[in-house]
């Protein structure tokens, strides 16, 4: 198949925005911050423009990218959190002094590796991907540079996910070792060997422990709230939103290739972590005071229920985690976004004590955080109610009966700490706190986007199951 | 078939017209008169659906009086389906009534956060009509779940001291059930699907899943307990007395009047037609529950000292027999208790709402402010007496015609529990009679400046209380209004039940 340069534009205008921003960086003395902005804005909707008019191609480069819809679908995605992150940070990195060429140009690296593991069917690119993704992320973590919690949270995830991308490279290599194919279908489809079964799933359990980690899975999730806690807010939204669909969207396309033998080895595992995750995530979140560890464990949570319809992936049920994903993004996005545009200077709002009040000083930012919360603790009318909704639906159509009754059990646990934020919120009278910076457009626009997409992707979702059910059928 | 939308409509309009109230939170005086017109408006529009001459027609979601279908998520097959029948008139009636007296005792009672106040009520009404008039389950669920978060705002905001401790307790206790019967929901879903290849939510077209017993049990189980917290039933009510205590006026008027009828409601639209086996082998332990909550909050009740504690109580003593002609299940046992439902949503919302007004004057529930009213505002004391012997189930009063039609029914079927039931009314005459000689009789017990009730507080009253005696004295034309759809709805359940042997 010829190359065909057009099916990988959003890549090329990702990586081409991303240069042009470091060059402008390079070319002014004084750091040209609304320019390097509007130009990262600019790249990110060009390369939205791209996702949606390129018809998607399934194999391109001798079948080491596929740009096919499922890709397309998650590169929209990416684009989206991309582009809203971008609202998020723009204010909050000017008046912290740290709106630089860094900070735009590694949010559109990022964005690349991100896209790159979607379209990865070679594990030399999806570990490109990974890499490309999470060195911008050590960078962007620590970017403040004053501060010692940030630092202390870059260095963190920096120890750790060198761990695991060591984990992953030698899980690689055991996988390679085991089929001698580096493509990912081929290699994770293969036919078994008796003999070399051992070395099969010695790789599997590495690329697991490897993926498992950088989306937080109990056990492997300790990092999370600590750094979570210590990086600035909307780049913890995009670290927790971005970063963590990606790698479950690659997940997922290892999962849906594994062979039928390899998956019923995989199956048991699945299902331990994804108990372990949703037990141990929803039940610690219990305890936190602080509202960006709390919405940390949170999002293991998440993680654990989209874990959970794993199981059923083989049975249809990648539709429905596609869909959750999308779900996931937008609410998680939208909670740690808020959390930093209602952020003094100094430090991120994290004590439970300073949101007391706010819904009546802050109506619009409380309310719109109010329903991020209520969807991430998945209630009508809001999206994640759809979200949970079709998760569950496709573990039960899968005759899983235990597992889902565990699901939900987690889910009534974690309505409490969900309700304990907007109590605070709302039902709290008003503390004496750091004063709550004025919104400012940008971040007006994002938060509006989020609260639209909240409640139509809750109330009129048909449309988006559809486009999920098509690209998944 | 009526073109225009009447019942989106009606569920839209105070959804909708919530905002007009909160768009003037800086207006008190504008958010309340807004308010008041939107449940005004919705009135009429209820109002309107009896003069539209409907009759029932069957079709094969059911039989209805109107039905309004669109297509909502096609690869689900849940469908925005709406059915109107004459329970379901009854009870959209009954929260259109009852939501107008909900703004009008917040008029004076709530000075802060007014619009964010009438906005959760008029919210409220919204899903509450939306509840009662879906026949699509998810449909059904979705405004099942909604309908808690103004509840909790309701509590949490504008309650007494302990609110928050009570906002908590609410949402825990009514979630947890609810979640547990999505879980079912979903179950049943996917059987009807494999077993007939259409995947829908219908609630018709669901009754003729076949389960085998142990998943109808496990799943009747799942759809009761949720019910059962709402209604609420021994031992899972022990939310609603701390809810009521801490709740305002308001807010416990809606509860007691609209929120806890959702439960029976519940009960008798989806829980007993989906499993109608599993409701004959749960049949016996309904009964107990229901009778022993008859006793047991009645017997509780009478050692309260706070007064709204003691009507919270009351609230679900009444509801046991409510739940004991639910579960005999012929008509006239059902019939009963669906008027009853109505009954006890106008005497206990009218009890709640003097409550509120006394509370207003002696800044306390506590009956050892009270005692001596009579003389001191006796138009007050009229009004109360009138609707404490209206609760007690006095002949010619609203809740008399309900009571006794359960209990000719529960004797058709089961003499002894019709005995107990009388039994059980016979002792809430008791704290309802000790009730009003502490409150309304004997010495006064404090030296508040008190004064009796004002135009706006006579004309809520007086609206009730025709109410009360209308219903008490020719309750035809509502008996009538239920007589089809129930006969209907006991038939097909008989059927499905056959089927399922």
């Amino acid at each position: 198949m010829p190359n065909d340069w057009l099916v990988i534009l959003p890549l090329l205008s990702l990586a081409a925005g991303g240069t042009a921003v470091f060059g402008a960086g390079a070319f002014w003395r004084s750091r040209p911050r609304e320019l390097l902005f509007a130009l990262s804005l600019i790249t990110v909707a060009a390369a939205g423009a791209a996702v949606v008019l390129v018809a998607p191609q399934a194999a391109s480069f001798s079948g080491v990218l596929d740009l096919g819809s499922y890709s397309r679908f998650f590169n929209f995605l990416f684009l989206a959190i991309t582009g809203l992150t971008l609202l998020f940070v723009r204010h909050y990195a000017r008046e912290r002094g740290f709106a630089g060429d860094e900070l735009y140009g590694l949010l559109l690296f990022a964005a690349l590796g991100m896209a790159l593991l979607a379209v990865a069917r070679h594990w030399l690119i999806f570990f490109l991907g990974l890499e490309l993704l999470s060195l911008s992320l050590y960078v962007l973590i620590a970017i403040r540079k004053g501060d010692a919690g940030s630092n202390e949270a870059g260095v963190k995830y920096f120890i750790l996910g060198a761990v695991a991308s060591a984990f992953l490279t030698f899980g690689i290599a055991l996988l390679y070792a085991a089929t001698g194919s580096l493509d990912i279908g081929a290699s994770l489809g293969a036919e078994l060997q008796p003999g070399a079964l051992p070395l099969l799933m010695a790789a599997l359990s590495l690329i697991l422990v490897g993926v498992g980690f950088k989306i937080s899975l109990v056990p492997f999730h300790l990092w999370t709230p600590d750094v979570y806690q210590g990086a600035p807010a909307p780049v913890t939204a995009f670290l927790s939103a971005g970063s963590k669909v990606a790698l479950f969207a690659a997940l997922l396309r290892f999962s849906l290739d594994l062979g039928p033998a390899a998956w019923s080895y995989a199956l048991p595992a699945i299902w331990v972590l994804a108990v372990l995750t949703m037990v141990v995530g929803n039940i610690t979140a219990l305890r936190q005071t602080q509202v960006k560890r709390l919405l940390a464990y949170s999002s293991v949570a998440q993680m654990g229920y989209l874990l959970m319809a794993l199981v059923a992936v083989k049975e249809g049920g990648a539709p429905a985690l596609m869909f959750f994903l999308a779900v996931y993004a937008v609410m998680d996005l939208g909670a740690f976004g808020i959390v930093g545009t209602l952020s003094g200077t100094a430090a991120d709002r994290d004590a439970l004590e300073n949101y007391r009040g706010l819904g009546y000083s802050q109506p619009w930012r409380a309310a719109v955080l109010a329903v991020c919360l209520i969807s991430l603790a998945g209630l009508p009318p809001t999206a994640g109610f759809m979200g949970k909704l079709v998760l569950f639906k496709v573990v039960l159509q899968a005759h899983y009966r235990v597992l889902p009754v565990i699901g939900i059990l987690t889910v009534i646990i974690s309505i409490y700490y969900y309700i304990k934020v907007v109590i605070a919120l709302y039902l709290q009278p008003r503390a004496a706190g750091t004063a709550v910076p004025r919104a400012e457009p940008s971040g007006v626009l994002a938060v509006a986007v989020i609260l639209v997409l909240l409640l139509w992707l809750g109330l009129l979702p048909g449309s988006v199951l559809n486009l999920v059910s098509r690209i998944a059928g | 078939m009526l073109h225009f939308p009447i019942l989106t409509v009606i569920i839209f309009v105070p959804i909708l017209g919530s905002f007009l109230p909160l768009a003037h939170s800086r207006d008190p005086v504008v958010a309340r008169w807004s308010s008041l017109a939107v449940t005004l408006v919705e009135m009429a529009l209820v109002g309107s659906l009896f003069f539209l001459d409907l009759t029932p027609h069957a079709s094969p979601q059911g039989t209805w009086l109107l039905l309004e279908e669109y297509s909502w998520i096609a690869s689900f097959g849940a469908k925005y389906s709406l059915g109107l029948d004459g329970i379901s008139l009854v009870l959209i009636t009954l929260t259109a009534f009852i939501n107008i007296f909900c703004v009008l005792i917040s008029w004076r009672a709530i000075e802060e956060k007014v619009g964010s106040f009438f906005f959760f009520i008029l919210f409220l009404e919204g899903t509450l009509m939306g509840l009662f008039l879906a026949n699509d389950l998810l449909l059904f669920y979705l405004f099942w779940e909604i309908q808690l978060i103004p509840m909790f705002f309701l509590v949490g905001i504008w309650g007494h001291e302990n609110r928050i401790h009570a906002a908590i307790k609410f949402i825990l206790y009514t979630l947890t059930g609810s979640l547990l019967m999505l879980l079912a929901l979903i179950a049943i879903y996917i059987m009807h699907g494999h077993q007939t290849g259409v995947y829908t939510f219908n609630l018709y077209q669901l009754m003729h899943t076949r389960f085998s017993f142990t998943i109808e049990v496990l799943l009747f189980l799942a759809f009761f307990l949720s019910f059962a917290i709402k209604i609420p039933l021994i031992p899972v009510h022990t939310w609603l007395p701390d809810t009521h205590t801490e709740a305002p006026t308001a807010g416990s008027v809606d509860l007691a009047g609209l929120l806890l009828k959702t439960g029976i409601y519940g009960l008798f639209r989806f829980a007993i037609p989906l499993f109608p086996n599993a409701t004959k082998f749960f049949g016996p332990m309904l009964l107990a529950l229901g009778l022993g909550g008859l006793f047991y909050a009645a017997w509780v009740a009478l050692t309260q000292t706070d007064i709204k504690r003691l009507v919270a109580y009351s609230s679900i003593s009444h509801m046991g027999l409510m739940v004991v002609g639910i579960a005999i299940w012929n008509p006239i046992a059902v019939s009963g208790a669906l008027l009853q439902m109505v009954n006890h949503g106008i005497s206990t919302s009218a009890l709640f709402i003097m409550v509120g007004m006394l509370d207003e004057r002696v800044h306390s529930r506590d009956f050892a402010v009270m005692g001596g009213l009579w003389g001191r505002m006796p138009v007050f004391s009229a009004f109360f007496l009138l609707f404490a012997l209206s609760s007690l189930g006095l002949p010619g009063l609203n809740n008399f015609v309900g009571e006794v039609l359960i209990l000719i029914g529960t004797f058709q079927a089961k003499p002894v529990i019709a005995i107990l039931g009388f039994c059980g009314i016979v002792f809430g005459v008791i704290y309802i009679l000790r009730m009003v000689q502490d409150s309304l009789f004997g010495e006064p017990r404090s030296e508040h400046d008190l004064w009796d009730l004002d135009g706006r507080e006579i004309l809520m009253l007086a609206a009730l209380a025709l109410a009360v005696l209308f219903i008490g004295l020719h309750p035809t034309p509502v008996l009538h209004l239920l007589e089809h759809p129930v006969a209907t709805m006991l038939q097909q359940t008989q059927q499905v039940a056959l089927q399922g042997m």
